[in-house]
């Protein structure tokens, strides 16, 4: 091993500031926080070591299975609408009806800017926009006609508008990385298609899809990602209870609300688990479909 | 040659990455001690220990506090009394930092004494409670300052800040549970405020409203967030009605006590009848119900009287204020809130003392508290009534105020804290409490079960997570 590093002594300099920053800012913190989470302590003073009692109070804690199960559907609907949402856009800014480059250069703008607004500011809006009472969408319901929707005030439909906040923050990153692996894919195989008499759809379902394979996997992995660390969005947006909280956002509160550091950094490993079994199945099927 | 700069490259990223993980220059040291002694009895002088710190002159610099509720109006109190004291303080600048409230402030302390940078620390901050940073070490110990000055404040006044007999900070206002109405609501339906005087009364006057209004009008509001057991819960009904989520040996009980049931079944009996708004407090929407004469009635804490001064002139005149209603069989009127001012143990704090004058005055000079006051009318910003009972004694404080019609706010805000019910007992398990007793009314708030089921779910939920409350 040693030889090794003699051996390759420059690639190993180069890399060893990422290792340094990762093991300052990220083991030795992971590594903390799983020794916290076996300790009660409030952020102040000793902590005292309890064992598994920070797991055993998640297990019957309803406040921390509703969060998890709402990070579950925020990822689930997060994973679903944002990559179709995003493919769609990144398709018709590709597509050749958008000839015009000036055009193609302002949707691609105009497109991308949900993603470089404050997630707080778009919150702020999204919560009046919501509001029962003197917000726009249920003016526009009112308006044709429909019930006014206790968007934020009811437990059955708190999650909706953190979802499309969601939904509408994230599409255009996506899009853009999806757009680029669509610039990728060569005009040859289209013009064959069309040759062939392939119409639009099968062109997309036989050429696109199987061509962005790969970069659809990155999506998912970083979305999955994204997705279990959901907070502005929920935080900005509260509906009664954990009723629309996600498990992020738990977390946050348990550390730095009620100060329960101890419970906060149990909930953190629990994260880091469930993230590491989902990334390790992805990882998994991605390997026997051959892909990797 | 190439090999030689690839490797002087890699080595200056490595440096420059392990720069960037170290901390800043010590430039700045802890700002030098004041000469005087610190923690000087307030009986030393009777001046808040200035004669005990005669011959101090205090260090430059910016002493700091974290505040809540427009500070910036406390502030001008402060910088006026630190420009009539440029002998012991010729370059002390005070700066009162805007913080979200206590739990904000909590949280800001807490992370920077936990990472270590102590003279990031505030001088000082408004806190309720302060079971927390007492416990952990943050907080002054003022038993020997505050003691002598405890008969000249009003009763109760550092009970929260009590923690084993210690007293943790300086007292800065006591303020009642009081009954908010709008008289000219009353008028046009021929409803006798006075009915008010109990629950049973307050809810009968809400059905009254209600029908003679043909449902227009609403007795109070109910709020779909936590707020609805900040207010209408912790600070309200519960006290009120004597209930309790501890036992005296720090037990969950709120799943059988009768307070708790009296408590949450009389907003339940609101609610459920349709005496309630829905709709969020210190929001635009409520003030148009409230400026639009649609909500009668707010039974809250005194400091509701700033919000309603700044947002509803349109019903300037309108609005009087009495003894929040009491329940039958305990005949208490709702418990005053506390709120302190906890000086910061951090080491070497050169401004503790400075502090204490500063506080000591605004305290207890009557003079200079009565022109920051009347400035305050004149901004329309927030005060509240002095803890000194000698202060209370004068007219000032029993002046008419316009906005309710001519009746002194003040001296009815002095008048409420008689009956008051004691507060629920205090524990370091508070804020924990409150997050689950609150998650459960909100779901109820939402529709999403019945009272009695939240009731029995915060009992469970509070026993799952935490047990038992430290009970001082």
């Amino acid at each position: 091993m040693l030889q090794t590093l003699k051996k390759y002594r420059a690639p190993y300099l180069f890399i060893l500031p990422f290792f340094i920053l990762f093991f300052i800012f990220q083991l030795i913190p992971t590594i903390w926080t799983i020794y916290i989470s076996l300790t009660d302590w409030k952020g102040i003073g000793s902590p005292k070591f309890c064992g598994l009692s920070n797991y055993q109070k998640m297990m019957v804690d309803n406040m921390f299975w509703e969060s998890l199960g709402n990070t579950v559907v925020y990822w689930i609907s997060g994973l679903i609408l944002i990559i179709c949402c995003a493919l769609l856009i990144a398709c018709l800014l590709n597509s050749r009806f958008l000839s015009n480059d000036s055009a193609r250069a302002f949707f691609k703008t105009a497109t991308f800017l949900p993603n470089i607004c404050a997630a707080i500011a778009m919150g702020l809006i999204f919560r009046m926009l919501f509001d029962e009472n003197v917000g726009l969408v249920n003016e526009v319901i009112a308006m044709t006609g429909g019930a006014k929707v206790p968007w934020l005030t009811s437990t059955t439909f708190s999650k909706i508008p953190v979802i499309i906040l969601n939904v509408w923050r994230y599409t255009p990153w996506f899009t853009m990385i999806l757009l680029s692996g669509l610039l990728n894919i060569s005009k040859d195989y289209y013009e064959a298609a069309t040759v062939d008499g392939a119409n639009s759809a099968q062109q997309f379902w036989f050429i696109t899809l199987p061509s962005l394979k790969n970069i659809l996997f990155f999506c998912s992995v970083t979305l999955t990602v994204d997705m279990w660390k959901l907070f502005n969005e929920s935080y900005i947006l509260p509906g009664p209870g954990t009723s629309n909280s996600s498990l992020f956002q738990y977390m946050y509160e348990s550390g730095f609300n009620v100060f329960n550091m101890g419970y906060a950094s149990a909930i953190g490993v629990v994260l880091i688990l469930i993230l590491m079994v989902i990334s390790v199945i992805q990882f998994a099927v991605r390997r026997r479909q051959g892909e990797l | 040659m190439k090999k030689k700069i690839a490797l002087l490259l890699a080595a200056a990223l490595t440096v420059g990455s392990l720069s960037a993980c170290g901390g800043g220059n010590e430039s700045a040291p802890a700002a030098t001690a004041a000469k005087g002694e610190d923690n000087g009895s307030a009986a030393q002088g009777g001046d808040g220990g200035q004669s005990a710190a005669s011959g101090t002159v205090y260090p430059a610099g910016t002493l700091t506090v974290y505040a809540m509720g427009n500070p910036q109006y406390r502030q001008q109190y402060f910088e006026t009394w630190l420009e009539n004291h440029r002998d012991i303080a010729p370059d002390v600048k005070i700066e009162f930092v805007q913080t979200e409230g206590t739990a904000d402030i909590r949280e800001k302390i807490t992370m920077t004494a936990l990472s270590g940078a102590t003279e990031d620390l505030p001088d000082a901050a408004m806190l309720d409670p302060v079971t927390i940073l007492a416990n952990a070490g943050l907080l002054k110990d003022e038993t020997e300052y505050l003691t002598p000055l405890l008969d000249k404040m009003v009763d109760g006044a550092a009970k929260d800040a009590t923690i084993d007999g210690k007293i943790y900070a300086l007292p800065d206002s006591v303020r009642p549970q009081v009954l908010f109405y709008n008289k000219e609501i009353f008028d046009q339906y021929g409803i006798d405020p006075e009915m008010m005087k109990t629950m049973d009364g307050y809810i009968e006057a809400g059905r009254q409203l209600k029908e003679k209004s043909g449902g227009e009008v609403f007795l109070s509001y109910i709020d779909p967030t936590s707020k609805t057991w900040r207010y209408w819960g912790r600070r309200g009904l519960m006290p009120s009605a004597n209930a309790k989520i501890w036992d005296d040996s720090g037990e969950v009980i709120i799943g059988s006590d009768e307070g708790t049931k009296k408590a949450l079944g009389a907003l339940d009996t609101m609610n459920s009848e349709g005496l309630l708004m829905k709709t969020t407090i210190m929001e635009p929407a409520l003030y148009d119900a409230i400026n639009n004469q649609k909500v009668a009635t707010f039974c809250i804490g005194a400091f509701w009287d700033e919000f309603m001064r700044q947002n509803c002139d349109a019903v300037k005149g309108q609005w009087r204020v009495m003894s929040a209603p009491e329940f039958e069989g305990v005949q208490k009127a709702g418990a005053p809130v506390s709120q302190y001012m906890g000086i910061i143990e951090k080491g070497d704090n050169p401004y503790s003392e400075l502090f204490r004058m500063m506080w000591y005055d605004f305290t207890f000079d009557i003079d200079a508290k009565e022109e920051w006051v009347n400035s305050m009318e004149a901004q329309n910003a927030p005060y509240s009534n002095p803890v000194s009972i000698e202060m209370l004694e004068d007219p000032f404080w029993k002046e008419p105020s316009e906005f309710y019609g001519g009746m002194s706010f003040r001296e009815m805000e002095g008048k409420c804290l008689q009956n008051g019910a004691d507060n629920l007992i205090v524990t370091p398990q508070d804020a924990e409490a409150d997050e689950i007793i609150s998650a459960e009314l909100e779901k109820y708030v939402a529709g999403n079960q019945s009272m009695e089921d939240a009731i029995a779910n915060m009992d469970k939920n509070l026993k799952a997570k935490i047990g038992k409350a430290q009970v001082n």
